[in-house]
């Protein structure tokens, strides 16, 4: 493990020591607030390495943030977040840009923000890793898959957002274009490399994509905690090529000239309850070739994923969450075989020690074997339909 | 914004002006600068919220907050219908994705009307009976 003992006690004893904050903590009397976490984790599953390699259980499960963010003038706002994660085989606990923005918000209706931008798709997208503002321990794989964590997280680009009154609530919208820097050691490239039906070896050796564009709209209704998300983005011409599976020698070309995510959500806090539901359709058209041996073929690819999830808040210290998940293949039919689908559910239980300290455990039953991969990271030769999961994680975060 | 709302903010205002009446009862107060500004319950919410950064009369608008306790609750759900809670997890998601910057979070309201009245453009909130002179006084606009 790379982190050592003094680093998680220096990070402790941080937090401990600092102010209270909702988030971040402000330096002396400057405007310059910082913020981050660092969270540690065990996964293990019984049958399948699911979501990553943790069969007999793998203490390779955690993330760390450090932000700083600043004002200037009035309107005008600049900050920015490394990140690293170590997800099995993923991440490798390399640092990353997470987010770094320009924000000018000339009233609450209009703002611009630009920069390496967090990517706003269904409820959670921007707070993937904010295991301080959920119960679970991971989100619904059905929407969310961890696998796609670093691809999906952000953007470089420009987004222009606001905040109008309208049908006796508000709504809340967001405008964004951009690319998203990708490469072979991203967990998307597991999508390419699964199963070795497309690439050989290793799998793709290059990634690439043109652009990503998209909105979202939130309705924060009437109706006390009521608040409905309508979410669609799509990428142009995201690329894969790597040696041919079919025929090693020659290279394989893979484009998707659009694949495009549509979600709707829901969320309901009431009391000690919130509410949620999420369903998201993905598709595109897979145009492959294989130019100096006249190859070339076409397929549609794609998932409908969605969930409903409960949790409670018991008492200040505790939290319990609940959450069923089903995500298919868009095969046109209800398939029966396990590789088209996966079947998720999960409980959970929170326990906060303090403002910066929490503790999670969780249990999954899978069924269906439905992106559960098999590739050079994560190894699935002989994937059984059935696999529980167990999870624990602390966060400590300032 | 529905009449509840409406309803909810009308009561708030009258205890906000109430600044005699004892307990815990949530007043709105100000740094001087500020002290002209036409504030609504709309407008305090967006601020509170973090969808408006900046007064109509010049100046960033600067949020502090208390951390907890029955005049935080009480304030809080009146004002963005939130439990301490949920307002807490709200700008944790802001400030953790670069949506915005925190609020300044005070223990107690002697520390929050202190930094209130030493901070051009700040504004929060502490029980009515510990409101002084040092700040303004912020009633809602109808």
């Amino acid at each position: 493990m790379r982190y050592s003992r003094l680093k998680i006690t220096a990070l402790a004893t941080f937090c401990v020591l600092s102010g209270v904050s909702r988030g971040a903590i402000a330096i002396g009397n400057s405007n310059v607030q910082i913020g981050g976490f660092f969270s540690q984790g065990y996964l293990y599953s019984n049958n399948n390495n699911l979501p990553t390699q943790d069969v007999g259980g793998t203490w390779d499960f955690r993330e760390a943030a450090f932000n700083v963010t600043d004002t200037i003038g009035a309107h005008l706002r600049v900050g920015g977040q490394v990140f690293e994660q170590r997800f099995g085989n993923i991440g490798g606990d390399k640092m990353i840009l997470d987010w770094a923005i320009a924000d000018y918000n000339f009233a609450s209706w209009f703002g611009i923000r630009a920069g390496r931008v967090k990517y706003p798709k269904g409820l959670y997208g921007e707070a993937l890793d904010l295991d301080v503002v959920r119960p679970f321990v991971l989100l619904p794989e059905a929407v969310y898959s961890p696998i796609l964590r670093d691809f999906t997280a952000s953007f470089d680009g420009g987004m222009v957002y606001g905040s109008v009154n309208a049908l006796k609530g508000s709504f809340d919208y967001k405008i964004f274009a951009g690319n998203i820097p990708i490469n072979p050691e991203k967990g998307v490239a597991d999508f390419y490399n699964d199963g070795g039906g497309l690439f050989a070896g290793n799998g793709a050796t290059a990634l690439k994509m043109d652009s990503v564009k998209g909105a979202q709209l939130v309705y924060n209704t009437p109706v006390s905690g009521l608040k409905i998300v309508g979410s669609y983005s799509y990428f142009t011409n995201l690329q894969a090529s790597g040696p041919f599976s079919g025929y090693p020698p020659v290279a394989l070309e893979t484009n998707l000239p659009k694949f495009s995510w549509l979600t709707y959500s829901a969320e309901y806090s009431v009391g000690d309850w919130v509410f949620a539901a999420e369903w998201q359709r993905t598709g595109g058209d897979l145009f492959l070739a294989a130019a100096p041996i006249g190859f070339a073929a076409s397929e549609f690819i794609g998932w409908d994923g969605w969930y409903v999830a409960a949790s409670r808040r018991i008492g200040e210290k505790f939290q319990v969450g609940a959450y069923y998940g089903d995500n298919q293949v868009r095969t046109g039919y209800r398939s029966s075989n396990p590789g088209d689908y996966q079947h998720d559910s999960a409980l959970s239980l929170r326990y906060d020690l303090n403002d910066h300290v929490i503790f999670k455990i969780e249990g999954h039953y899978f069924n269906g074997t439905y992106e559960t991969f098999n590739t050079v990271r994560i190894s699935n030769p002989n994937p059984k339909p059935n696999t529980t999961v167990f999870a624990v994680k602390t966060t400590i975060s300032f | 914004m529905n009449t509840n709302h409406l309803r909810r903010f009308g009561a708030l205002a009258v205890l906000f002006s109430a600044v005699s009446i004892a307990g815990a009862a949530p007043a709105i107060i100000a740094n001087k600068s500020i002290e002209k500004e036409k504030i609504d319950a709309s407008s305090l919410k967006a601020v509170l919220l973090g969808k408006k950064v900046a007064w109509d009369t010049g100046g960033r608008a600067i949020l502090a907050v208390l951390k907890s306790g029955p005049v935080a609750d009480e304030f809080l759900k009146g004002a963005v219908d939130m439990s301490s809670s949920s307002f807490n997890n709200y700008w944790r998601r802001l400030a953790m994705t670069g949506g915005g910057s925190a609020p300044h979070v005070f223990e107690k309201d002697e520390e929050l009307r202190k930094y209130v009245a030493d901070t051009p453009g700040a504004i929060g909130f502490v029980d009515s009976a510990n409101v002084d002179a040092s700040v303004a006084v912020i009633t809602l606009a109808p």
